[in-house]
């Protein structure tokens, strides 16, 4: 994980003379490791109600969570929660005029206020983890073009709102419906370009705890975080959070808009760079992952002294089962913190090895979730760079 | 599921004035101003009149270096996907611009090669 190393411009100032990108002299950069880069971020400008995070892109807003932010607890603060926009959202919203269409394949169309959302079921809380499906693209070897995010595109709060169903119920979803697609207020720029929509299949969206929500972490959702209401899809990735809810659509077939059926899906089968024409499926499920948070790679530890290792950890769409810290031949089962917030959560974990004997050259985690999904042991390469999930390996330097 | 989803407060007994669950408010946000930073070089004029209106320059600066017939893909994906304004004559220059950029940035070496 911590990979990551705070610098300086001025560090970089001696570049080929030329003027580089972006940062500006005396800015607080971070490096996150890239390979082949450019890997160094700007850690400002700050937006309103964040605090420090890794500035991917100023418009539309891109932040990244440091990976600093995962060394304690198991929630992350509405403030060092990631963001991420394709298009341009609106910077104003008006509560009272702010109505979401119900409609499509249903029974009798509805615009609901916001009150009749809030009032539509029973109000639910789930703590889950909220991960963009290109974390981590930027370590792809070989590099993929997107946004190249390090790992910090995650994060894991509480969600309240009503659910799904109950808001379809107030609609009726027509027999035979297939999907439930959702719209938010941002809109592309030009004419014809594909608004960001996306669909789930009925029965997820029937799921209990699907969620149209309006809180995060006990406060309402912030601007961009998606107020006034976003989807929650326990554990499926972000890119069906739909923010800004402002449509929700059942479909009787399939859904060939741009970001389901062109995009945000990935290879059946196994691919390498300049494949073409291979299947690809919709990237749903989020499988398991795991970070060593206690240690940056290339930290130093204590010669002949005991080690202890903390990190955190996630099952992906099913509950987390174990961990263990791997090396080149070697595995040492981890300890797992409380199951605090249930299967979708962040769990943390520890180890302590007794003696360190020498560098710990490689080292990494392995999670496994209650489907017996397993993190792998290589990249499972794929043009576009989601759901990374292999394991992700530090060295430790003995001293 | 059980244990992971707790219910709020909805235990309206009697007497209770059903009071909402949540009120909402309006809400806004003033975003900080983008530097539109990009580096001197040929075509850097053509790079912020063409590529600078849906998102901000990072998401060019930032990306891995890439042959130049990704260059021309992506600024083909801009026009044919996302219906980007580009004027056809300024193409070349755009691409020749990027190239470029990515050919002398060079960032600060690791400390810890992989
Ligand atoms: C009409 C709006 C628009 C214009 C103008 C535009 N882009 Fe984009 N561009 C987008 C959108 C939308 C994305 C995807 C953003 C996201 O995923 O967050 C994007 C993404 C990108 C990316 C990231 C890689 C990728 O393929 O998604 C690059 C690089 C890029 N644009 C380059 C350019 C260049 C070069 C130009 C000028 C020729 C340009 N853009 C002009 C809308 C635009």
């Amino acid at each position: 994980m911590s990979s990551q190393r705070l610098t300086r411009r001025a560090l970089i100032a001696g570049a080929g003379g030329a003027a580089l990108a972006g940062p500006v002299f005396g800015q607080k950069l971070i490096d996150l490791g890239l390979p082949g880069g450019p890997s160094l971020r700007p850690l400002d400008p700050q937006f309103p109600g964040k605090g420090e995070m890794i500035v991917q892109r100023i418009r539309p807003p891109l932040l990244e969570a440091p990976m600093e932010v995962f060394r304690t607890g198991t929630i992350t603060p509405n403030n060092r929660m990631f963001v991420r926009w394709n298009w341009p959202m609106p910077t104003e919203v008006s509560a009272a005029k702010h109505r979401v269409a119900v409609g499509g394949a249903v029974k009798a169309p509805v615009a609901l206020t916001l009150d009749e959302i809030a009032s539509a079921g029973e109000t639910v809380e789930i703590v889950a983890i909220n991960q963009c499906a290109g974390n981590g693209r930027g370590l792809s070897e070989p590099r993929v073009t997107g946004t190249q995010w390090g790992n910090g595109a995650m994060g894991c709060a509480k969600w309240t709102g009503v659910r799904l169903k109950d808001v379809l119920a107030k609609a009726g979803v027509a027999e035979g419906a297939k999907r439930v697609r959702f719209a938010g207020l941002d809109v592309p720029m030009t004419d014809g370009a594909p608004q960001f929509i996306k669909s789930i299949p009925i029965d997820i969206a029937m799921r209990d705890d699907v969620l149209v929500a309006w809180a995060m972490n006990d406060e309402p959702l912030p601007i961009l975080h998606g107020f006034p209401l976003r989807i929650v899809v326990p554990g499926w990735f972000s890119t069906y959070w739909v923010k800004m809810l402002s449509t929700i659509e059942a479909l009787s077939g399939e859904d060939e808009s741009h970001y389901v059926a062109e995009t945000y899906r990935w290879p059946t089968v196994a691919v390498k760079p300049g494949d073409k024409d291979f299947p690809t499926v919709p990237i749903t499920a989020m499988p398991p992952r795991s970070f060593i948070t206690s240690h940056a790679d290339g930290a130093t530890v204590a010669l002949g002294k005991p080690l202890t290792l903390e990190g955190i950890a996630m099952g992906g769409d099913a509950g987390l089962a174990k961990v263990d810290l791997v090396g080149d031949g070697w595995e040492i089962p981890c300890t797992l913190g409380p199951d605090e917030h249930g299967p979708y959560a962040f769990r943390r974990w520890s180890v302590t090895l007794p003696s360190v004997s020498g560098d710990l050259t490689q080292i990494g985690t392995k999670a496994a979730n209650s489907n017996g999904l397993t993190q792998p042991g290589e990249l499972v390469w794929n043009p576009s760079g989601y759901a990374r999930s292999v394991i992700e390996r530090i060295t430790l330097r003995a001293q | 599921m059980r244990g992971v989803l707790a219910l709020l407060a909805l235990l309206c007994l009697a007497g209770c004035d059903a009071s909402p669950v949540v009120q909402f408010k309006d809400a806004s946000i003033t975003l900080p101003d983008d530097s539109d930073d990009l580096p001197e070089g040929p075509g850097r004029q053509a790079v912020i009149e063409n590529c600078t209106a849906c998102h901000s320059p990072s998401t060019m600066l930032q990306q891995p270096g890439v042959p130049r017939a990704k260059w021309e893909a992506t600024v083909a994906k801009m026009i044919t996907l996302y219906k980007a304004p580009v004027d056809p004559e300024a193409v070349p220059a755009i691409v020749d611009y990027m190239v470029a950029v990515q050919a002398r940035q060079s960032d600060v070496p690791r400390e810890t090669a992989r």
